[in-house]
């Protein structure tokens, strides 16, 4: 039975987070020195007359409700964001929200698929590592997880682009699909989606599967040095039984809240990576949006993205809470 | 300080720094900062060459490496070698200041609410729950564009990502020490809060946040790397970061110019590596629970 | 019958600074049936004694000599899958120091229980259930409590837990570390008063190791006193009790307060236990025996056997 208490106390953390995420984000976009609104209402807009511009500006300051207190603002901005309305690029004139939902699909898929495969070389490696604590292969899996975890994630995909695209020309460098070729069926459509996959998939993976290691390997250490893996093998269980149906099931609990922390790592390299691949997905809108001072993008996809991994910490907590016989029943 | 304190400390870092010499990777790590270190700090005079985006020779774009160019030349025609070696300071620069700042922020947050507790402590973890929990690329790159990029504020915008890590190791290491005695009798003689924080708690929290902060300054140096790459750098400045920016904005990808896109993102690596190396090192002797095992 | 035999075992820890020699040159027969105490203090070879018996030393620990036989199986040259088969838990059980955390705590009490049996015998999950039901009656736990994680159950539930499951495979030899020191003195005489008894309905043989003398007193029926990884005593426990000959043997006995005899002071043991790395010449004992005399320094006793059984080893009862 798993205590209501504990789902509705992390629901209510989860909400109240998601609203001073808000409320902060309501403020960035206001208060910081190039605040989006001066800008935009900055003399030196457009090229009307002067007369013409003070017009202009006032009738812009009614319609964004510019003149009313600061709080009324607000109240209006929390209107909108649960309307879904994140306004309009300032480049595209398309609605924000249109451009998110679009490209959010990408993002998901890119980032689900590097992070199942970070989680797996990690739990592979990590039982090696840690089982065989101390000898050559441990050591060698550990500095090349340290390496790995040291490299900026950009730069990783720039040289994979260069030996694998570039040079040997074995994948596409950009995009999700190859430009301008028609898709005969679902299948070719797969097939020529997931090729534009691979690359930027494996940099991300190749970059996080380190810091994963050495948390499954120190998970595993210190379950190992526990009492009731002792009693395990003087029970007469077999290696592979004791690290496989026992230690692996006690450091998979940590591990779930790890993963869940990750993931605002891993949207960060999502970032980098879409960016150097030209992966059209939230990553890739954000970059568009500095690059071009695109506010309105900007702000709300950094909003969505936030309450994203805000709900995902969410969940996964409250996995964690069925996962752990301890906390079940509210220990 | 009295005699018997230095001795005390003396005593400690003699064995600390025993202790330190029996970690290969310390040492590794060690010598790999040194070498980056001085070839920052001597670099005008290992160097002729300038750096001044204005003194490029733009009859010599663009190419590979020679006798003349060690590793090349960059869009403008300057010489990516020395670049590179001016491109460590300011590299090397933001990350131990965004690290101390971050750092420094960091044990206090965690000082006054491991310390105090109660209602102090729960909004100084609440706080540090919410910074944590909104993804740090993001957060670094909105602030970089509302600010505007310049050498400090690239340093604040790092540092305010990057304070919650300590705060939390130094409020577990300060909840499990108050629970000691020497604390409680402190009190109970009649020591001021500030004095206890000051004098009992701090320099028991001290190897620990030192060994925070070393880690911390690797991953400001990526945090830098990566705006810098985004094209929220300092563009006046050249950092390793920088270099790249300008290897990829020039399609250096494309036209397979491996000497502009290979070396800066190597020595990231390695002086990134170097701090965890010697940041793992510390961390073995400084953590108490790795100590158990 | 002798269940199990050591001979001149030598157990060595390699560290930074150098071997620790645990247990060094240690002899000691079970016969079937026997309770054997084993005492001393913290750090004198009890455990690793054990640990080399069962093969669970950590791995710097090292068995660099001696011969131990089980049954007339040689513990040492056996290979790892027949002893992890057929004499782990099947025939030799430990419960372990500290056994509070023997049980991992995700995974229910019974289920656990039930793995250990059906490591060992072919027998289908149902059955294995039904004993788990049965052993927790034999111990005195609510058989209906086999579905609860370890957390639910109370520190004096958990240690009869955990014979429940020592026992579970029918074991000829049960070695108990420490079973009753993290308890409360009533809990701790429920437990051993169990122990007692399951000794007597199951015939079992036992070694219990404690650093608690009025411990074994109660259970078992010989003794042995270990000292900075040497036997420095061995023999039944009356004449242990009653005739201690060795200097720390009288040491320890002195120093238990009795409720009916005469009022006394305090004569603890000067001194500390030894460095292992470089224990001092001659007999381990030397520093901290009032009795101690220029042999004693330099030359490392003897065992001789004062009485029928009853070994000593010191200088001072050769003549």
């Amino acid at each position: 039975m798993v205590t209501k208490k504990f789902v509705i106390k992390r629901l209510a953390v989860c909400v109240s987070t998601i609203f001073i995420v808000i409320v902060l984000n309501f403020m960035l976009f206001r208060v910081m020195p190039a605040n989006p609104v001066d800008i935009l209402l900055s003399p030196d807009v457009g090229q009307l007359s002067a007369s013409i511009r003070m017009e202009v500006r006032e009738e812009m300051i009614k319609s964004l409700g510019l003149d009313k207190p600061l709080w009324m603002q607000f109240v209006r901005y929390l209107g909108d964001v649960f309307k879904g309305n994140f306004g309009e690029s300032f480049r595209t004139h398309r609605k924000v929200l249109s451009m998110i939902s679009e490209r959010v699909a990408n993002t998901i898929v890119l980032m689900l698929s590097a992070n199942i495969l970070s989680i797996l070389m990690a739990i592979g490696l990590g039982v090696v590592a840690a089982w065989k604590r101390g000898t050559k292969t441990d050591i060698t899996s550990l500095i090349f997880a340290l390496i790995f975890t040291s490299m900026p994630m950009f730069w990783v995909g720039g040289i994979i682009i260069l030996v694998f695209a570039v040079r040997l020309d074995l994948f596409p460098m950009f995009g999700t699909t190859t430009v301008g070729l028609e898709h005969s069926n679902m299948f070719a459509y797969l097939s020529d989606y997931l090729r534009h996959l691979f690359l930027p998939m494996i940099t991300m993976t190749l970059v996080s599967f380190g810091g994963l290691l050495l948390i499954v390997r120190s998970a595993l250490l210190d379950v190992f040095s526990e009492d009731y893996i002792l009693t395990a093998r003087a029970i007469g269980l077999k290696d592979r039984t004791i690290i496989f149906k026992n230690a692996l099931n006690n450091a998979m609990l940590p591990l779930i809240t790890i993963i869940a922390i990750n993931l605002g790592f891993m949207i960060g390299g999502s970032l980098l990576t879409e960016t150097v691949f030209s992966w059209p997905g939230l990553g890739l809108t954000i970059y568009e949006a500095v690059m071009y001072r695109d506010y309105p993008v900007l702000q709300g996809t950094f909003l969505i993205i936030t309450i994203i991994v805000v709900i995902a910490n969410f969940l996964a907590e409250i996995v964690y809470g069925y996962a752990d016989p301890r906390v079940r029943s509210g220990a | 300080m009295s005699m018997e304190r230095l001795n005390l400390y003396t005593k400690r870092l003699k064995g600390f720094i025993n202790q330190y010499k029996e970690s290969k990777l310390g040492i590794i790590g060690l010598i790999i900062l040194s070498i980056f270190i001085f070839i920052s700090v001597f670099a005008n005079y290992l160097s002729d060459y300038s750096i001044k985006a204005t003194e490029g020779d733009l009859s010599a774009q663009f190419e590979p490496p020679s006798y003349k160019h060690w590793l090349g030349t960059d869009d403008v025609g300057r010489d990516l070698f020395t670049q590179i070696m001016y491109g460590g300071r300011i590299s090397l620069l933001i990350g131990f200041l965004a690290a101390a700042i971050s750092g420094g922020f960091g044990t206090l947050v965690g000082l006054f609410a491991g310390y105090f507790g109660g209602w102090r402590e729960d909004i100084l973890m609440r706080i540090t729950d919410i910074v944590l929990v909104i993804p740090g690329l993001p957060l670094m790159i909105v602030l970089s564009a509302l600010l505007g990029s310049s050498f400090w504020n690239i340093i604040f915008v790092i540092s305010i990502i990057g304070w919650t890590g300590t705060a939390r190791v130094v409020r577990a290491q300060v909840l499990s020490l108050k629970e000691r005695p020497f604390i409680e009798s402190t009190r109970v003689i009649g020591a001021g809060d500030l004095r206890i924080i000051g004098l009992h708690l701090l320099p028991n929290v001290f190897p620990l946040i030192v060994a925070q902060m070393v880690l911390r300054i690797g991953s400001a140096i990526l945090a830098e790397a990566s705006l810098s790459f985004l094209g929220l750098g300092d563009p006046m400045s050249v950092s390793w970061g920088m270099i790249l920016h300008w290897a990829f904005t020039t399609g250096a990808l494309f036209s397979n110019y491996w000497w502009f896109l290979l070396p800066p993102g190597i020595c990231i690596t390695l002086v990134v590596l170097g701090f965890t190396f010697v940041g793992y090192a510390l961390d073995q002797i400084v953590n108490p629970r790795i100590r158990r095992r | 019958m002798v269940l199990l035999d050591v001979e001149n075992l030598r157990t060595y820890f390699e560290t930074r600074g150098g071997f620790v020699k645990a247990v060094d040159e240690v002899s000691l027969q079970i016969e079937k049936g026997d309770a054997l105490g084993l005492v001393g203090e913290s750090g004198c070879g009890k455990t690793t004694t054990v640990l080399s018996i069962m093969r669970l030393l950590p791995s710097n620990g090292r068995v660099l000599g001696g011969k131990i036989l089980f049954d007339g199986v040689d513990m040492i040259a056996i290979d790892e899958e027949k002893l992890r088969q057929e004499i782990r838990w099947k025939r030799m059980s430990m419960i372990f120091q500290g056994a509070m955390n023997a049980f991992n705590p995700v995974f229910r009490v019974g289920d656990q229980i039930i793995q250990a049996i059906r490591v060992h015998e072919d027998i289908t999950k149902e059955s294995a259930s039904k004993r788990v039901k049965e052993l927790f009656s034999l111990v005195g736990i609510d058989p209906d409590r086999t579905r609860d994680y370890p957390h639910e159950f109370s520190g004096g539930m958990k240690q009869r837990a955990i014979i429940a499951m020592s026992i579970a495979c029918n074991p000829d030899l049960v070695i108990a570390d420490e079973p009753v020191t993290a308890l409360d003195v009533i809990v701790q005489a429920q437990i051993l008063e169990l122990m007692r008894d399951l000794r007597e309905k199951l015939g079992l043989s036992m070694i219990l190791i404690t650093h608690d003398l009025s411990v074994i007193a109660d259970i078992c029926n010989k003794a042995t006193i270990m000292y900075a990884g040497k036997i420095v005593e061995q023999g039944d426990i009356v004449t242990i009790f009653k005739h201690p000959e060795h200097p720390y043997t009288q040491g320890l006995l002195t120093n238990y307060p009795s409720i009916k005899g005469e009022r006394k002071k305090f004569a603890p043991i000067t001194g500390r236990p030894p460095n292992l790395i470089s224990p001092p010449p001659g007999c381990r004992f030397h520093p901290r025996c009032p009795y101690a005399d220029e042999i004693c320094r330099r030359e490392d006793p003897e065992t001789v056997e004062m009485k029928r059984g009853h070994y000593v080893a010191c200088h001072m009862k050769n003549r």
